[in-house]
């Protein structure tokens, strides 16, 4: 227990030091709301959720990079693959929490007119997906630049995509939307529930892959044996 | 002299000579070098003194402690123990003994 | 050479001879003090160095080296290749607990390949290491988090094996002094000076008090102090029992060492010097 709760500490220090990230996670989704603040209401909640979804994706990708050398010495120290990506989850989920709530108040401080309920709701999925989405892009991907690239690739097919059509369900991002129209809108509690079904899977399934990855990289090998000390 | 030669013969007889000169109180290695040199037995480099004061250390018939100098650096100051006064009455004993004999025949020889 | 650096000499040969530190240190002051209070040249005044400290040894006897113990670190048959390209070929070693290795070779023959393979982090084509005990791992560079402090680093290792924060930071913080560095403070690692770095670097990998150490030429920027308290280190950990590898391109260590590992292919100098475990050609 305490190795995971070390291991999301010095995550959480390590962003709280890279300015340029902090900036991000703190301008970007900012920045989203206030330019489609104008449009339709709907709009501007949905970018918001986005640029937190982006953010939080983005620093768990640089978490997970700069990590990567320390790792193995981490392993020989004592630490098993789960307290290395747990914890580093952990740190990235608490982050994004943290981040949530100023963002939760923005549209408040606007005097929105919406279903609070579903705007925590969506910005939880938002965060639940992104640090997992984030860690397996760095974790598959060697260098932090094809990795922003990507995530920029599936941001942008994310808010251009047509959430009813057929492929929007395969988009990472699609639980927020989707909740952010019962939210926005006052539909039924379908787009509700679907949303979350959709989050939780999303989130357990980017979770796994984070694990299996990190599982074969870390893996005991086979032609090495360890006696105890005799 | 042939520095062979002297060599040699401090070799055997250079322990003693540090036990009889701190039979007379303790001392240190600079002092012991200069005591020998003004006795006549001439210079010896603390190349030579060293080695066999740390060889009497560790035999046990010297014991040695810093003490700090009033001007000037500490000095690691040696003396005998009752083990050492007993080598050295033994020791010096057999040399005499072993010497006068020696002293005979040499002085007869080179008076001719 | 004035009579500084003739001291300095004698400390570094009495140290090889395997003289115990502390008559050593007794012995250095004494000829010191004698050259103060008697001038001249030590040369003269006590011969060459290696002479004297030859003579001292023959007076009080080294410091029982400890007996080289069980087996800690057992490679053999060792190979891989890239492609086409074979890196390492049946490479082996053997070294015990309370000795030295070092792995030597040109440039690009597996040094480092084999040390990451001894440490598990790469699989080879073919060969068994058997290791006993824990294992700590120095890389030649990196291994270091950016923006953390150093003395998060030491948090986050000692973590890995249960140690709480307060030791582990003094723990950090002592293998670091004895590097010559202070630790403290709020430097992020990214900000130390490259020397400092790899020194932060190395005490990571000493921090858990591995039974066998693997270093991968981990003085990168060390300055000539620093060198020879890294040397200084190694034998104290060597004296605890610790079961040591070094890879190293710098041949004038060698006589502090027990074993040496040749990955030079053979083919190539055609020379095996003796006592000398290598792969076969």
């Amino acid at each position: 227990m305490n190795r995971l709760v070390t291991v999301a500490e010095m995550t959480l220090r390590e962003l709280l030091r890279r300015r340029g990230v902090l900036l991000l996670l703190l301008l970007m989704p900012l920045t989203f709301y206030l330019i489609r603040r104008d449009a339709y209401l709907g709009q501007s909640v949905r970018s918001l959720l986005l640029g937190v979804g982006w953010a939080v994706s983005t620093a768990a990708l640089f978490a997970t990079t700069a990590a990567r050398e320390l790792e193995p010495r981490l392993r020989l120290a004592g630490y098993r693959p789960h307290h290395l990506y747990l914890g580093r989850m952990l740190g990235l989920w608490t982050v994004g929490l943290v981040i949530s709530v100023p963002f939760f108040l923005l549209p408040m401080i606007d005097g929105a007119d919406l279903r609070y309920g579903g705007l925590a709701a969506a910005m939880l999925c938002s965060v639940a997906v992104a640090a997992p989405f984030g860690m397996l892009i760095g974790a598959l991907l060697p260098r932090e630049l094809e990795g922003t690239l990507l995530l920029l690739t599936v941001v942008t097919v994310q808010m251009l995509i047509d959430p009813a059509g057929s492929g929007a369900r395969l988009t990472p991002f699609w639980s927020s939307r989707e909740i952010a129209t019962w939210t926005v809108d006052n539909t039924d509690h379908g787009y509700l529930s679907r949303g979350l079904l959709h989050g939780l899977v999303v989130t357990a399934l980017l979770a796994v892959g984070v694990a299996a990855v990190a599982s074969v990289r870390l893996r005991r090998r086979r032609h090495l044996r360890h006696l105890p000390v005799g | 002299m042939d520095s062979d030669r002297r060599g040699q013969w401090l070799r055997g007889v250079l322990d003693i000579c540090v036990l009889a000169l701190l039979s007379e109180g303790e001392s240190y290695g600079y002092q012991l070098a200069q005591a020998l040199d003004t006795a006549g037995v001439g210079p010896i480099q603390g190349g030579t003194l060293y080695p066999v004061l740390l060889r009497l250390q560790k035999t046990g018939l010297v014991t040695a402690q810093w003490r700090e100098g009033n001007a000037g650096p500490a000095r690691k100051y040696y003396r005998l123990t009752d083990d050492g006064y007993a080598a050295l009455r033994a020791g010096g004993s057999a040399w005499l003994t072993f010497v006068r004999p020696v002293n005979d025949i040499v002085t007869k020889g080179v008076s001719r | 050479m004035n009579a500084d650096d003739w001291l300095r000499t004698l400390t570094a040969e009495l140290h090889q001879r395997r003289v115990a530190a502390d008559a050593a240190r007794h012995v250095v002051a004494e000829a010191a003090t004698h050259l103060r209070e008697g001038g001249g040249d030590p040369w003269v005044v006590f011969g060459p160095p290696q002479q004297y400290a030859g003579a001292v040894v023959e007076s009080i006897g080294t410091a029982p080296g400890p007996r080289p113990g069980p087996v800690r670190l057992h490679a053999a048959g060792i190979t891989k290749r890239y492609g086409r390209r074979s890196v390492l070929r049946d490479a082996t070693l053997t070294v015990r607990a309370g000795q030295i290795a070092a792995v030597i070779g040109a440039n690009g023959c597996g040094k480092s390949t084999f040390l990451r393979i001894c440490a598990g982090l790469m699989s080879p084509d073919a060969g068994e290491v058997t290791v006993s005990g824990r294992l700590g791992y120095c890389p030649q560079s990196g291994g270091t988090a950016d923006f953390l402090l150093a003395d998060e680093h030491f948090v986050l290792i000692g973590a890995g094996q249960g140690v709480a924060r307060g030791p582990a930071r003094r723990a950090g913080r002592a293998a670091a002094r004895q590097l010559g560095w202070e630790a403290g403070g709020d430097v992020q690692a990214r900000h130390l000076s490259g020397g400092t770095r790899q020194k932060l670097n190395l005490t990571m990998s000493t921090l858990s008090a591995p039974d066998v150490l693997l270093l991968d030429e981990p003085y990168q920027g060390f300055d000539q102090g620093t060198y020879v308290n890294f040397w200084d280190q190694l034998s104290r950990l060597r004296d605890t029992g610790t079961a040591i590898v070094v890879v190293t391109h710098l041949l004038n260590q060698l006589d502090r060492v027990d074993i040496v590992l040749d990955l030079t292919p053979a083919r190539e100098t055609g020379w095996h010097a003796p006592g000398i475990q290598g792969g076969r050609p």
